[in-house]
Order: C-alpha cells, then sequence, then structure tokens
C-alpha cells in the first residue's frame, strides 16, 4: 500500500516509477488558487520524496529515509486538474547513510517537474 | 487543505526583507506519522516560506502581483516540525524584475533553524489571474494589522 494512485515500477535501490492523478475535487484547488486551479509545486515535490522512499534500498526496522537536501528543483509546467502525473525517481549513489536520486514528472511524455539531486538520511525512529 | 500557510506578517520591508510566521495545531489535517511521532511533510516547510515571499511580492506591488513557483536552487531541511510549533519564516529578495523575483530565507522555530532555501525563483503573475483582488487585499490587512491581544471584538 502505497500514497500513489498507481505504482509503476519499483527497484529498491535503483528506480521507482509512479502515478498521481489530478483531480478538480482536491481541495487545495479551493485557495491555490481561487480562479486559476493548480497543483502546488511543493506537493509534487513531495510526491518526489515519497517515490524516492520507494527506489531507496530497504532499511532495517527502526530506521526511515529522511529528505534532508533538494538541489535545482524547475518547475517548467503547470500541473492542473485533469493531469496524470507519472513520477520517475533513479538512484544515482547510495551509501549505508544517505541516497542521492534525480527525478522528472512528466505529464503525457512532457517533464513539468524535474530535480537534479533529491538527498535522503537514514534516521533512527524509536522502535 | 486550505493552502494558506501564513497566519501573520510581523514586518516587511518593501522589495527586499519579510518575516511571518505560521503557526501549527493539532487540528490542522496534514500530520504524517512515519514511525517518531506526527511531523510537518517537509515541503510544506518549503511552502510557507514561498508564501512568506508572495506576501512580499503583494504588499510591495499593491495587490498588482503576487509569485508561483519557477526554481528552487537549494533547499535544506534540519529538524522536523511538530504539532504546535510556531514557524518564523525570514525571507530576503535576492533580484525582483517585471517578470520574476528571486528570494532565499529560513524557517525556524525557538531560534532553530528547520529549513534553509536558496535562491527560491517565482514568476511574477497579475494578482487578479489567481484570485480576487479585494479577497487578497482584505487578506493583506488582517495578515498584517496590529495585534489586539486576543482580538477586539
Amino acid at each position: 500500500m502505497t500514497a500513489f494512485d498507481e505504482v509503476l515500477d519499483v527497484v529498491p535501490g535503483k528506480r521507482a516509477v509512479a502515478v498521481r492523478n489530478v483531480p478538480g475535487t482536491l481541495t487545495v484547488f479551493a485557495t491555490h488558487f481561487p480562479r486559476f486551479p493548480v497543483m502546488p509545486g511543493v506537493l509534487i515535490l513531495d510526491d518526489i520524496v515519497r517515490a524516492a522512499r520507494l527506489a531507496a534500498p530497504d532499511v532495517p526496522k527502526g530506521s526511515r529515509w529522511v529528505p534532508a537536501e533538494a538541489r535545482r528543483v524547475r518547475y517548467r509546467h503547470f500541473a492542473e486538474p485533469g493531469d496524470r502525473l507519472e513520477i520517475s525517481v533513479t538512484v544515482i549513489e547510495a551509501t549505508e547513510s544517505a541516497v542521492t536520486f534525480k527525478a522528472a514528472v512528466g505529464v503525457d511524455g512532457r517533464d513539468i517537474t524535474t530535480v537534479r539531486q533529491l538527498r535522503l538520511e537514514k534516521r533512527e525512529v524509536a522502535a | 487543505m486550505r493552502f494558506h500557510l501564513i497566519d501573520r506578517i510581523d514586518a516587511w520591508d518593501a522589495g527586499r526583507t519579510i518575516s511571518a510566521r505560521k503557526l501549527t495545531s493539532w487540528l490542522e489535517d496534514f500530520w504524517r506519522d512515519e514511525g517518531d511521532g506526527p511531523q510537518m511533510p517537509e515541503p510544506l516547510i518549503l511552502e510557507a516560506l514561498c508564501q512568506a515571499g508572495t506576501w512580499l511580492i503583494i504588499a510591495t506591488t499593491e495587490v498588482r502581483q503576487r509569485a508561483a513557483l519557477l526554481s528552487v536552487d537549494g533547499v535544506s531541511f534540519h529538524e522536523p516540525v511538530r504539532p504546535g510549533d510556531v514557524l518564523v519564516l525570514e525571507g530576503a529578495v535576492e533580484s525582483m524584475g517585471e517578470e520574476t523575483a528571486v528570494l532565499s530565507g529560513t524557517a525556524s522555530v525557538n531560534g532553530r533553524i528547520v529549513m534553509k532555501a536558496e535562491a527560491v525563483m517565482c514568476a511574477l503573475l497579475p494578482a487578479e489571474e489567481l484570485d480576487g483582488p479585494e479577497d487578497t487585499r482584505r487578506m493583506l490587512e488582517r495578515l498584517t494589522r496590529v495585534s489586539v491581544g486576543g482580538g477586539r471584538r
């Protein structure tokens, strides 16, 4: 079970591809924006982080991957109601304590958001 | 959720800096618990800073323009934000033209930096294309009002 509407591909330690549908019913559109409904860019970044967790190497129970840094995040086109976002995340480098990814989000084959570098770090959580 | 992540503007200097606050509460619906207690999704902390930047643009242009996110050169997250925390947002404009503005800044809780953002670039759009100018003006007045303890009725 994931927060995505569809998961197309997951290879832990390598990559993940997931889908987020953008229906006009999302409550966020009431305020973002009243006259121009678009998906907030930070929520797309949030989905990229979720997809990165799917692509990250498995961690032992009691720890998890948390977002530490993102570099060169670019929003090229708006995501609007009716769009189906395909979120692709690829591992660039993985160590014991941190994983670096690149990511692209496409709608109908066109990139609307890209991230040059996203780093997740391993953090211990109370068991 | 209601995508309005600024509760008060404490100070602003036209075209230059803004200091604003976002209060968090258990009553909000964005909390996420992934094993070590509820915390605010990190991208929403970035959004709070972006919205502080947007209000600076709105105030600076007298509700003529507002901002839409184009790019972020770098953002780092340092500590979790928990229910009840008060996010203090400090934004500084690095450059501002007719079409774009670049802002950098931080979010802190109790004086500790929880997020840092470098070179957040926004497109400056006609404000009335996104929301009714009257509503935006009224909200700006509410955000910048001088607080009367508890609010006079």
